[in-house]
C-alpha cells in the first residue's frame, strides 16, 4: 500500500461528497477533473439524467391524462348526482373578516339540516384571501324554499359569536347558486351575514 | 426557501395583469382579497390558496369546460399555468406561459416567469430548456432573482462542461451576499477542475476566512476550506493544505474529512507521529463515514511507518473485521432496497397531499438506508425522482378512488333506469286521464258566459244558490191567484212580496260588479293554473322524450370512463415501477460504490497485513 493510493481515493471520495452536500438551491460543482475516474462519473451522471428526463416526460404525460380524466369524472359526477334542473349550490365567501373568525356553518333547507361544516384555519385563511367554498350541493324541486344558515365563530374582542341568516328563495328551472357572505360592517364594528342569490 | 413565496407573488402579479390598479395593489400585498365574479373561480382559489393544486386544477378545468369562468377567462388561464407549475406539471405550464406571455404582458412579469421556468427545468435536468428559458429574459431581474439567475446560468455552463464561460460569468460577480459566497465557491471548484489551483486557492482562501453570520455560510466556509485543503494536498502543497483544513469546525458535518486531510498533510511531510493525532480522533466516530473508514487504514499505516508493527497488525485486523461487518450491513440494505419495501414504506408514511412541486423531504425515513443514502437524498435528481414517485402514487390512489366511484355510479344509473321504467306507465296513464284540452275549452266557455252576463248585466246569473231559490219563491208567490183577490189582505201581502223582491233585486244589482270581479279573478287564476299545468305537461313530455337519451348519454360516459381509468391506472403502475427501478438503481449504485470502496480498503488492509507478517517472519528467521 502506498500513501498516494489512499490519499487519492480520499480526494476522489471527498470531492464527490462535497458537491452532493453542497447542493442547496443551486448545486455547486460535483467532480474533480484531476481524478482519473471523473469523466466516467460524469458520463454516468449524464446517462442517469437522460433516464430521469425520459421518465419525467412520461410522468408529465400521465399527469395531464389523469387531470383530464379527473375533469371528465368531476363533470360526470356533478351531472349524475345534481342534474342542472334541480341543482342548488351553496357557497361561502368572506370579505375582509376583521370582525369575525369563522369556525363552522350550519345549513337548514326547509327546516331540515343538510350541512354542518367545520372550518380549519387553512380554509378560513383561503376564504379571507378571496376563495369561495362550495359548502353544500342539493337537489331541490322547483318552487319556494327557505334557507337558514347559522354561522359560529369568534366575533369582535374574540368573543364567541353565533348568528343566523335566512333567505326565502324560489327554485326555478336550471341550476341555482346561493352565496352565504360574511362581511365587515366597519361603522358598527360588527360582522354581517348575508345570503344572496349569485347573479 | 423563499422561492415558493416568490413564485406565488409572481403569480399574484400575473393574476393582476388584466385587473384594475386596486387589484394590482392587492396582488402586491398577497393577502388582500381578489374580487371574485364567478363562484366557480372563487372555488378554484379556495383550493389554490390552500396549496391543494390537484383539486384546484381539476375544478378549473371543469369550470372552463362548462364555460363558467367567463368573467375571469384570462386570469384563469394564467392561474392554471401557475398551478401547473406548482404541481410540477412544468411542460404544460410552459405551453400556457409561452402562449400567454407572448404579447401584452409586462416585461417584468414575463422575465420573472421565464426565470422560474428555467429554475424548475434545471432542477429537473432539462438543461437545454433551462438555458433557452434564461435566454428569453430580456431585462434585468429584481436583485435577488438576478443573483440566482446568474448562478443558474453558471451552473448550466458548468453542467455543459463549459468551464471557461462559467468562470467568466462568475468572475464578474460583485455582490457581497450569500449568493456571492456560493458564486466564489463554485468558481473556486471550477478553477480546480481546470487545474488552475493557484487562482482557485485565492478565492477559496478568501471564502475560508470569512466571518459567517448564519449556519449556511458557516457550512459553506467549511466546504471551501475542505476543498482548498484537498486541492493543495493534491497539488503537492501539504504544508499549505494544513491551515485551511484546520479551519474546518471540529464538530461540523465536514470535520471527519478535515481531520483525515490534516493527517495526510502531516503524513506527506513524513510526520507520522503528528498524523496519528487527528486519525486517532476519527476512530471514535461513526464508521458509516468514509473518512472514518479510511482512517482505519491510515492509522496502522502510520504505525507501521513508526515501526510499531504489532500494533499496526492489530489495527489492520480490526479494520478488516469492521469492513466485513459494514459490507454485510450494506448487503442487507441493498437487499431491502431491491425488494422495493424502502420506497413503499416511504410513500405509505407520507400523507400524499397534492402539494406537488414544493414538497420536500423534510425528515429522513427510519432505518439504515437513510443513513447510507444521506448524501443521495440531498441531490436534485433523487429528490425530483422521489417527487415523481410520490406524485405517481397520488395519481394511483386518485384513480383507485374514481374506479370505485364509477362502479357505484354505474349501479346508480341502472337503478334509476329501472325506477324510470316502472314509473313511466303510471305517469302516462295519469296524463291520459287528465284531459287538459277539455279543461281549457271549459275555461273559455266560462269566459264567454261571463262576458254575456256582463254585457246583459244579468245580475240574477250571479246570485247564490239560496238567493236564486229565494228569487224563484218570490216570483212564484207573485203569481199566486189569491193575490189578485180584491181584499185588503191580498194587497198587503202583494206589497210585502214586491218589497222582498225589490230588496233582493237591489242587493243582487248592488253586488253585481263585486261578484263579477271575484268570479273573473277565480276564472283568471284557473286560467293561470291551466297554463302552468300545460307548461308542466310540456316539461313532462320533454323529459319523457329526453330522459332515455340522457340515460344513454350518461351510460356511455360512465362505461367509457371505466376502461379509461383502468388503462391510465395500468400506465401509472408501469410508470411507478419504472420510477422505483430508477430510484433503486441510483440508491443501489451508491451503496455498491460504498461497498466497492470497502472492498478496496479490505484488499489494501490484507495486503499490508501480509506485508507485516512477511517482515515479522523475515525478522524472526533472521533472529533464529
Amino acid at each position: 500500500m502506498t500513501k498516494t493510493l489512499i490519499s487519492l481515493a480520499a480526494i476522489a471520495m471527498l470531492l464527490f461528497s462535497i458537491s452532493v452536500v453542497a447542493q442547496e438551491d443551486i448545486a455547486p460543482l460535483n467532480a474533480d477533473t484531476a481524478m482519473a475516474d471523473a469523466m466516467s462519473v460524469q458520463a454516468a451522471k449524464s446517462e442517469s439524467r437522460e433516464r430521469f428526463r425520459s421518465l419525467d416526460q412520461d410522468v408529465q404525460t400521465l399527469k395531464k391524462e389523469v387531470l383530464d380524466l379527473n375533469r371528465d369524472l368531476f363533470l360526470l359526477e356533478e351531472e349524475l348526482l345534481f342534474p342542472a334542473n334541480s341543482q342548488v349550490a351553496f357557497f361561502v365567501s368572506m370579505d375582509v373578516g376583521e370582525y369575525f373568525e369563522l369556525d363552522s356553518i350550519n345549513i337548514k333547507i326547509d327546516g331540515k339540516e343538510v350541512a354542518n361544516y367545520l372550518y380549519t384555519a387553512r380554509e378560513t385563511d383561503a376564504l379571507i384571501r378571496g376563495g369561495v367554498h362550495r359548502v353544500h350541493m342539493a337537489n331541490l324541486k322547483t318552487g319556494d324554499h327557505e334557507l337558514i344558515a347559522v354561522f359560529t365563530g369568534k366575533g369582535p374582542h374574540v368573543r364567541d359569536y353565533r348568528r343566523g341568516a335566512t333567505l326565502n328563495f324560489e327554485k326555478g328551472i336550471g341550476a341555482k347558486y346561493l352565496e352565504l357572505e360574511i362581511t365587515d360592517r366597519v361603522k358598527k364594528q360588527q360582522p354581517e351575514f348575508v345570503i344572496k342569490e349569485w347573479e | 426557501m423563499p422561492s415558493g413565496r416568490l413564485l406565488l407573488r409572481c403569480l399574484y402579479l400575473l393574476l393582476a395583469l388584466q385587473a384594475a390598479t386596486q387589484a394590482v395593489q392587492a396582488a402586491a400585498d398577497g393577502r388582500d382579497p381578489i374580487v371574485v365574479k364567478d363562484p366557480h373561480y372563487g372555488e378554484v382559489l379556495f383550493y389554490f390558496y390552500q396549496e391543494d393544486y390537484f383539486p384546484a386544477i381539476v375544478r378549473l378545468l371543469a369550470a372552463r369546460e362548462n364555460q363558467q369562468l367567463d368573467d375571469h377567462a384570462n386570469e384563469a388561464e394564467l392561474l392554471l399555468g401557475g398551478m401547473y407549475l406548482s404541481y410540477g406539471h412544468h411542460l404544460e405550464a410552459a405551453d400556457i406561459f409561452e402562449r400567454l406571455l407572448a404579447d401584452n404582458v409586462a416585461p417584468e412579469i414575463r422575465d420573472r416567469t421565464w426565470f422560474f421556468l428555467a429554475k424548475i427545468w434545471y432542477q429537473r435536468g432539462y438543461i437545454d430548456k433551462s438555458r433557452e428559458a434564461l435566454s428569453y429574459i430580456e431585462r434585468e431581474l429584481p436583485e435577488n432573482l438576478q443573483r440566482e439567475a446568474l448562478m443558474l446560468e453558471a451552473q448550466i455552463l458548468i453542467a455543459a462542461g463549459d468551464y471557461d464561460a462559467a468562470i467568466a460569468r462568475l468572475q464578474n460577480w460583485k455582490g457581497r451576499t450569500e449568493w456571492a459566497s456560493y458564486a466564489k465557491f463554485n468558481l473556486g471548484v471550477a478553477l480546480v477542475r481546470q487545474g488552475r489551483v493557484d487562482e482557485a486557492a485565492r478565492l477559496l482562501d478568501d471564502l475560508g476566512n470569512l466571518d459567517p453570520y448564519n449556519d449556511e455560510l458557516t457550512s459553506l466556509r467549511d466546504k471551501a476550506n475542505l476543498a482548498l485543503g484537498y486541492a493543495l494536498l493534491q497539488d503537492g502543497q501539504a504544508r499549505a493544505a494544513k491551515a485551511p483544513l484546520q479551519r474546518v469546525r471540529l464538530e461540523g458535518p465536514f470535520s471527519n474529512k478535515a481531520l483525515l486531510g490534516v493527517g495526510w498533510a502531516d503524513a506527506e511531510m513524513d510526520d507520522y507521529q503528528r498524523a496519528l493525532v487527528p486519525w486517532m480522533e476519527l476512530r471514535s466516530r461513526n464508521l458509516l463515514d468514509s473518512a472514518v473508514q479510511e482512517s482505519m487504514l491510515a492509522i496502522p499505516y502510520a504505525m507501521a511507518k513508526l515501526e510499531s508493527i504489532s500494533q499496526a497488525a492489530d489495527h489492520y485486523l480490526n479494520a478488516i473485521e469492521a469492513f466485513y461487518e459494514e459490507m454485510n450491513r450494506l448487503d442487507r440494505t441493498i437487499q431491502h432496497i431491491e425488494s422495493g419495501l424502502f420506497f413503499d414504506n416511504f410513500v405509505n408514511d407520507d400523507p400524499l397531499d397534492s402539494a406537488g412541486w414544493y414538497w420536500h423531504l423534510e425528515e429522513l425515513p427510519e432505518g439504515l438506508e437513510a443513513r447510507y443514502l444521506f448524501h443521495l437524498l440531498a441531490t436534485h435528481e433523487f429528490q425530483e425522482g422521489l417527487k415523481n414517485y410520490r406524485d405517481l402514487s397520488y395519481l394511483h390512489r386518485n384513480l383507485d378512488e374514481w374506479q370505485m366511484n364509477v362502479a357505484v355510479y354505474g349501479n346508480m344509473l341502472e337503478t334509476r333506469k329501472e325506477a324510470y321504467a316502472i314509473r313511466l306507465p303510471r305517469v302516462q296513464d295519469a296524463l291520459a286521464r287528465a284531459d287538459l284540452d277539455d279543461m281549457v275549452s271549459r275555461k273559455l266557455e266560462f269566459d264567454s258566459t261571463l262576458n254575456n252576463i256582463e254585457e246583459s248585466r244579468d245580475w240574477l246569473a250571479l246570485a247564490s244558490r239560496s238567493e236564486f231559490d229565494m228569487w224563484g219563491e218570490i216570483t212564484s208567490l207573485e203569481r199566486t191567484p189569491v193575490l189578485t183577490a180584491d181584499i185588503p189582505e191580498a194587497d198587503e201581502v202583494g206589497d210585502k212580496i214586491s218589497l222582498l223582491k225589490g230588496v233582493l233585486q237591489w242587493n243582487l244589482e248592488r253586488d253585481f260588479g263585486d261578484r263579477l270581479w271575484r268570479i273573473r279573478r277565480n276564472v283568471h287564476q284557473t286560467g293561470e293554473a291551466l297554463v302552468a299545468t300545460q307548461r308542466s305537461r310540456r316539461q313532462i313530455d320533454q323529459t319523457m322524450r329526453l330522459e332515455p337519451l340522457r340515460f344513454d348519454e350518461l351510460s356511455n360516459r360512465v362505461y367509457s370512463l371505466a376502461p379509461r381509468i383502468e388503462g391510465t391506472k395500468m400506465r401509472v403502475e408501469d410508470a411507478l415501477s419504472k420510477q422505483r427501478a430508477f430510484l433503486q438503481s441510483i440508491a443501489v449504485g451508491e451503496l455498491q460504490a460504498q461497498k466497492q470502496r470497502l472492498d478496496i480498503y479490505t484488499v489494501q488492509a490484507r495486503f499490508a497485513l501480509a506485508a507485516i507478517y512477511d517482515i515479522a517472519a523475515t525478522v524472526g528467521d533472521a533472529s533464529q
